[in-house]
């Protein structure tokens, strides 16, 4: 069991190894192989620990397993060290299982780009720092994984270096991600200085409830990681950028896995969490501030993987919801379904995207559902989950974290009427999306590169060369991305892993349904036992009152897209607003960005250019000025020389005898 | 054997070296610098192997011998100089080769 979770484990870094030192001696379609094998062999090990794991006796479920000592001064310890229990091997079958689809998916998304293979090395590398993340034994191993995922992320959103947009985005993500691995290293300093160790089953153990300040501070250091890396308020802008990045990655990274690492984070700390109270509130509060506002800006974005992106912030909220009143095993299981319909929403969004030369602009689109039906097919079932529709992974998943809400009182209450709100959001930006690219007449543009087909495939493949060096053409087409394009709906190895996914969508939810039978937080309850257990009435009010909700903005987003029974509001106040994204991005550079740049410029002036460089180019200037009147004692003449040689003699016989 | 004091050597020695070095000094053609440093040289020889005699210790010789050595080395090295400036039809003029100014 522990050597199979070894193997899960190392064999992506095998891949990213294995690809950076080949190089060129593997071909690139090579490269994307190696990457898909050896995820689809860490699902293989994944399935075989969790069958292992089964088989135990549900005390026995939690195995350590430490290879050697890794860290060490004084009396602390830290062992590079695995766990293997029933969350981290719920979060191994997720990476892994969606991680082997999305990388089989780049195959044929990334063909024909110029630096596949270091694509699928970061690719593997991630999956790498991931299963590191969710499999780490002590709080050290945690943090180093949770490190690395951050860094496969900013060299994942920077992959396509030549874009400028694309290194602003990934310095960003990068940046803020930072933030929140500050605040957990502050948090783990803490707990080392209290409890002298980070082994989980150490610090859990150890009583910190007497010391209010400590728990609550731990506590809000952990949330601050994972509000950063799961793209929560306040630390949410970096997401929506993050989607410069290839698509597959949009979906594997900033959807499926990574910036779900929050809710495992709580999820996985849950015994600090319950010490504090408030930070818990604290954090499903964040979690349904997020999930409305991200809702709202959902509504009028244009890019079709922004519109995915804010849903995937919004769905996140849900899960931020879940985790912070302690409704564990509900919040995983929206992970997890959450895993399967968005990444299915995000690689239909790229084989739209393929097929459309690398348009992402949702205005332009329109009418792709008969040019695409699978496509269509595809999106239609990812969208029906996110909106909770049943028998749609979403409806079993969401709805029981709204339950879970109620009963809580009236902050309980005040979550669940947001959650409420939410569901009525997601249907209404979530057909938009779908309404606006699939239903009506295909614009001009489409019908130019769908009906056209071949002759715009060639041309439209040569013109993404170009398309980084010219800033004068115009936004929606610098888009094009670097991989050819292929006519239809795409090669085999992305349609087949749409197709699986649009089934794990369907059926996913079937695993968990309130009330009748709970396999997934019966799983989880040895390593997370909930706090809250809704009632069979809760539970049925949420689910009829979230579907209707969900439809009814699905429906208005028929009248309005659709059947333009009705123009869409304009308000455009409100419309501003949300266009900036709340100005949260604008208030940063003003907080942050702009001070900073000031206190640069003014160091500049005042300390770097008289003292640093003034001190070195004065040394560089006053020996060019010594060094020019000693060359005047350079004459070329001889006699100057012997002169000089014979009067230095003289003096010296004259001071030697004086002397002497 | 008798003969003069080691002062009227080191006398001669010093008479001869002054000579040298104001060749050295004043004279501008390579050819009569190159004599006015042998004369130098052979002053310190003399110096030494005087002084040598005067305490009764051979050193002073064999080290004369040695700087005759170097002497014929240079001079066999300074007169392929000149000729080779010679040769190239540069002025033969110590004050106009001034190529080495700063």
């Amino acid at each position: 069991m522990v050597v199979a979770s070894w193997i899960c484990l190392l064999a992506p870094l095998a891949a990213a190894l294995a690809i950076t030192v080949l190089g060129e001696r593997i071909s690139r379609r090579g490269a994307g192989y190696l990457a898909t094998a050896s995820v689809v062999g860490s699902f293989a090990a994944s399935v075989v620990t969790f069958a292992l794991l089964t088989g135990q006796a549900r005390e026995d479920r939690v195995r350590y397993s430490t290879v050697w000592d890794w860290l060490g001064t004084g009396t602390l310890h830290f062992g590079l060290r695995i766990l293997v229990d029933p969350l981290s091997v719920m979060m191994m079958l997720i990476v892994t299982g969606v991680g082997a689809l999305i990388v089989g998916y780049s195959v044929g998304y990334m063909d024909g780009d110029e630096e596949e293979r270091r694509y699928f090395a970061y690719m593997a590398l991630f999956v790498f720092s991931m299963l590191l993340l969710v499999q780490g034994g002590n709080l050290l191993i945690l943090l180093a994984g949770w490190g690395l995922v951050g860094l496969s992320s900013y060299l994942l959103i920077g992959f396509w270096q030549d874009r400028p947009s694309a290194i602003a985005a990934a310095k960003k993500a990068f940046v803020m991600n930072a933030f929140g691995d500050a605040t957990m290293a502050l948090a783990f300093f803490l707990l080392i200085q209290h409890t002298g160790s980070l082994d989980f089953e150490r610090v859990f153990a150890s009583d910190l409830s007497g010391n209010h300040w400590l728990v609550n501070l731990v506590a809000l250091g952990l949330l601050g990681g994972a509000v950063a890396k799961s793209a929560q308020l306040p630390l949410q802008t970096w997401l929506p950028d993050a989607m410069e990045g290839p698509t597959p990655v949009s979906a594997l990274i900033h959807a499926a896995t990574m910036v779900t690492a929050g809710v495992y984070l709580i999820v996985r700390t849950h015994p600090l969490f319950e010490l504090a109270p408030k930070v818990q509130d604290l954090a499903a509060g964040l979690g349904a501030a997020t999930l409305v506002m991200a809702g709202l800006i959902a509504l009028v974005q244009t890019d079709i993987k922004r519109v995915i992106a804010y849903s995937t912030m919004s769905q996140i909220g849900y899960m931020f919801l879940a985790a912070g009143i302690g409704a564990y095993g509900n919040g995983m299981f929206h992970l997890m379904t959450h895993a399967f319909f968005k990444a299915l929403l995000f690689m239909a969004a790229g084989i739209v995207i393929h097929a459309l030369a690398g348009e992402q602009d949702i205005r332009r689109m329109g009418g792709l559902r008969r040019l695409l039906p699978k496509t269509y097919l595809a999106t239609l079932v990812g969208a029906l989950a996110l909106v909770g529709v049943p028998p749609f992974a979403g409806f079993f998943s969401k709805d029981s974290i709204l339950a879970a809400a109620l009963g809580r009182g009236w902050y309980g209450d005040i979550l669940w009427g947001l959650g409420l709100l939410g569901t009525f959001l997601t249907g209404l930006y979530t057909f938009r999306l779908v309404f606006l690219v699939f239903e009506g007449r295909p614009s001009a543009f489409v019908l130019e590169h769908l009906t056209a087909g071949s002759h715009a495939g060639g041309q439209e493949g040569h013109r993404h060369e170009l398309a980084p060096n010219e800033p004068g053409d115009e936004p929606a087409s610098t888009h094009a991305h670097p991989a050819h394009v292929h006519v239809g709906e795409g090669p085999f190895s992305m349609t087949s892993t749409v197709a699986v996914l649009a089934l794990l969508s369907l059926v996913g939810g079937f695993l968990q349904f309130a009330g009748l039978w709970t396999p997934v937080s019966d799983w989880l309850d040895p390593v997370a036992r909930p706090l809250v257990d809704a009632t069979g009435w809760q539970e049925t009010a949420s689910s009829v009152l979230a579907v209707a909700f969900g439809l009814f903005g699905v429906f208005i987003a028929w009248g309005i897209y659709s059947r333009k029974l009705m123009e869409a509001p304009s308000a455009p106040r409100l419309r501003a607003l949300l266009e900036n994204k709340l100005y949260f991005d604008r208030a940063y550079d003003l907080a942050f960005y702009n001070p900073a740049v000031a206190l640069a410029r003014g160091w500049n002036v005042l300390i770097e250019r008289p003292l640093v460089a003034g001190s070195i180019t004065g040394v560089a200037g006053g020996s060019r000025r010594l060094a020019g009147r000693v060359t005047a004692a350079q004459t070329g003449l001889v006699r100057t020389y012997v002169f000089a040689l014979a009067a230095s003699l003289a003096v010296l016989i004259v001071v030697f005898v004086s002397v002497r | 054997m008798k003969g003069p004091d080691v002062a009227w050597y080191l006398a001669v020695s010093g008479f001869l070296f002054g000579t040298g070095t104001l060749g050295v000094l004043l004279r501008r053609s390579p050819l009569i610098i190159l004599l006015s440093l042998e004369i130098m040289l052979n002053a310190a020889n003399l110096a030494l192997i005087a002084v040598s005699r005067h305490y009764g210790h051979a050193d002073g010789q064999i080290f004369a011998l040695a700087v005759m050595a170097v002497a014929a080395s240079e001079v066999v090295v300074g007169l392929g100089l000149i000729v080779a400036m010679a040769r190239r039809d540069l002025v033969l003029d110590v004050d106009r080769l001034t190529t080495l100014r700063g």
